[in-house]
């Protein structure tokens, strides 16, 4: 062989092994953005439309108000119920290759995987989780980049929206309605906004692995809490109705909160359940709530 | 015996004025019950909150305790309880509609489980009291159980609906009190006062129809018409107890066995007071438990009862048998 003829496949082989160097990691991203995802959760689905990924698919719980991003406003819906989730049938005719799921779908998840589906639970319950899956998502679909731009923005408006806080007043913040509600405790998504708008939670020292649950009235009542928001299931034109009821339930009649006329009802679903716009729901916090 | 039940419910009501998830001391709690003085948070705690809650833990033990043993006098079945007659299956179903689908109203939930529980138990007394053998044991039971599956699958639909707002009815459905001060018993007093009144007024009667029935008739009673005022005043008491504690079926059923075997006798004027006593001694007692055992959480006193009155009632089936 020729030193011309050695040298021009030195070269050859040097192109073909740059060209595969250089394409490997752009094939991996190009059949991860093309994979076909369904978000069950509106965290996933609205981060994913951040990123510019458009799902297959985005769940909806029965008589739920999911707040959706316009920009998955078109994407089919598929009905969520306990305890799959999910209908698997509906699920599989759609050939997901990843679904972006929640714990609360845990058995439907099982029985996904054992579909050959690729699961991956992102519902977060802390502000920090929210960021961190923020980041896990944009992996997992191939917008490493995108996420960490998403990240660094949203850390600074988080940053913007806790910052001058002059008060820290004393909340409860409660699930449900009736005599036996359930309080948020620090690790479920509504704690960790109220702690990041400068709201001391009203826990009476109670955890719980749920991040809910049923504290003594008469802590309540010890603890005197400055403001009550209760997070029902309800509707806008319930809400005169239900700020009445707990204003004068026994209990808590005595409160700073039911005397200074600062009793809550927030209907919608920002303080229960993690969303993307999280500087905006503590600036709203603040503002209509704490006013610190 | 009855000393003994005396001393429990004594202790029992103690217990439920003097613990809370709230240190309060004893003395103070006692000058405050005793309308001695006492202000600020304390004086709310024991006053508007520990005292309601306790007379309601008492009405509603003494209620389902009666309850339970007028209808398995009634009935002559061991398995009796006012979720033979559909009261509970009904009254869960109203406060649960309630509770999801109408939260605006969630003020009404003791009326609704008033209302639907006594509904439940119209249906089934105009359905055994109609046709064939109208009146009987089979028919009052087994018309009881269709309305009891009737009225859960109707909770249960709405439970599965409406997934994310289950947690408001679980409290309901595990059963629990709650600190609603004297509003439950405001709008239901009048219920528990008629049907413990008329349980009262079937004591003789019940104790005739043990006998049985042509032996009571020939003794001048009239066992269908007692059967009817035993469910009338079981479904009162237990309509009134659901729409302030939620669903506690267990009570009503075990404690008139318990008393029974304890006491050694099946005699109503034993058995209906016994029942009222321990029934309400046993709820004080596990109410206290549930609400102090992981103060500050409170958890439903269902599972509390079951825990105190199983044992013992075990222990008694079998020196019984």
């Amino acid at each position: 062989m020729s030193r011309a003829r050695l040298s021009t496949l030195a070269v050859g082989l040097a192109v073909v092994a740059l060209t595969v160097a250089l394409l490997a990691p752009v094939g991996a991203g190009a059949e991860k953005r093309r994979q076909r995802i369904v978000a069950l959760t509106p965290f996933a689905a609205n981060t994913l439309a951040k990123l510019g990924v458009t799902p297959i698919a985005v769940g909806q719980t029965l008589g739920g108000r999911e707040r959706l991003s316009p920009k998955v406003s078109h994407v089919p819906i598929l009905k969520l119920s306990h305890p799959m989730g999910p209908n698997l049938e509906q699920l599989t005719a759609l050939r997901p290759s990843l679904v972006l799921s929640s714990k609360t779908w845990a058995k439907g998840n099982v029985a996904m995987e054992q579909l050959g589906i690729r699961v991956e639970t992102r519902d977060p319950r802390s502000i920090s989780g929210a960021l961190a899956d923020t980041y896990k998502i944009g992996e997992a679909v191939g917008r490493k980049h995108a996420a960490r731009e998403l990240l660094k923005r949203m850390r600074t408006r988080i940053a913007a929206a806790g910052s001058g806080v002059r008060r820290h007043p004393k909340v409860m913040l409660i699930l449900g309605v009736g005599h036996a509600p359930f309080t948020f405790l620090p690790n479920s998504w509504g704690g960790s906004l109220i702690r990041a708008a400068g709201g001391e939670l009203v826990t009476g020292g109670a955890s719980s692995r749920s991040g809910f649950e049923r504290i003594s009235d008469e802590v309540v009542v010890a603890e005197n809490p400055d403001i009550i928001i209760a997070v029902p299931h309800a509707d806008p034109e319930d809400i005169p109705a239900l700020v009445r009821y707990l204003k004068d339930d026994p209990a808590w009649s005595s409160t700073k909160a039911a005397k200074k006329g600062r009793v809550y009802v927030s209907i919608d679903n920002s303080l229960l359940q993690a969303g993307t716009d999280i500087a905006r729901t503590i600036t709203k916090l603040r503002e209509n709530y704490l006013h610190n | 015996m009855i000393a003994a039940l005396v001393v429990a419910l004594l202790a029992a009501t103690g217990a439920s004025l003097a613990l809370g998830a709230v240190k309060v001391p004893i003395a103070e709690v006692l000058d405050i019950i005793l309308g001695k003085g006492g202000t600020g948070p304390n004086h709310q705690i024991v006053e508007a909150l520990r005292l309601p809650r306790t007379v309601e833990a008492l009405a509603v033990g003494a209620a389902l305790g009666v309850a339970g043993a007028i209808l398995q006098g009634a009935l002559a079945n061991p398995l009796a309880s006012p979720d033979v007659i559909g009261v509970t299956g009904g009254a869960g179903f109203g406060a649960i509609l309630i509770l999801i689908a109408f939260p605006a109203s969630v003020a009404l939930v003791p009326v609704a489980a008033l209302f639907f529980g006594l509904l439940a138990a119209a249906l089934v007394f105009g359905f055994a009291w109609s046709g064939r053998n109208r009146g009987s044991t089979g028919k009052i039971v087994l018309a009881g159980i269709a309305m009891l599956s009737l009225f859960t699958a109707g909770t249960t639909g709405l439970l599965a609906s409406f997934p994310e707002r289950a947690p408001s009815a679980l409290f309901f459905i595990a059963g629990g009190l709650t600190n609603a001060g004297w509003e439950g018993l405001k709008t239901t007093w009048p219920y528990f006062a008629a049907g413990g009144l008329l349980a009262a007024f079937l004591i003789r009667p019940l104790d005739r129809l043990a006998l049985g029935d042509d032996v009571a008739a020939s003794l001048g009673s009239r066992p269908q018409l007692i059967r009817l005022g035993a469910g009338v005043s079981a479904a009162l008491l237990a309509a009134a107890a659901a729409a302030v504690a939620g669903l506690l079926g267990f009570l009503g059923l075990v404690v008139p066995h318990v008393v029974r075997m304890a006491g050694g006798t099946s005699n109503q004027a034993f058995v209906v007071p016994t029942s009222a006593l321990g029934g309400a001694a046993l709820l004080a007692a596990a109410d206290t438990l549930a609400r102090t055992v992981r103060a500050p959480i409170e958890l439903p006193v269902g599972p509390f009862m079951v825990v105190l009155g199983v044992p013992v009632f075990l222990w008694l089936l079998r020196k019984a048998v």
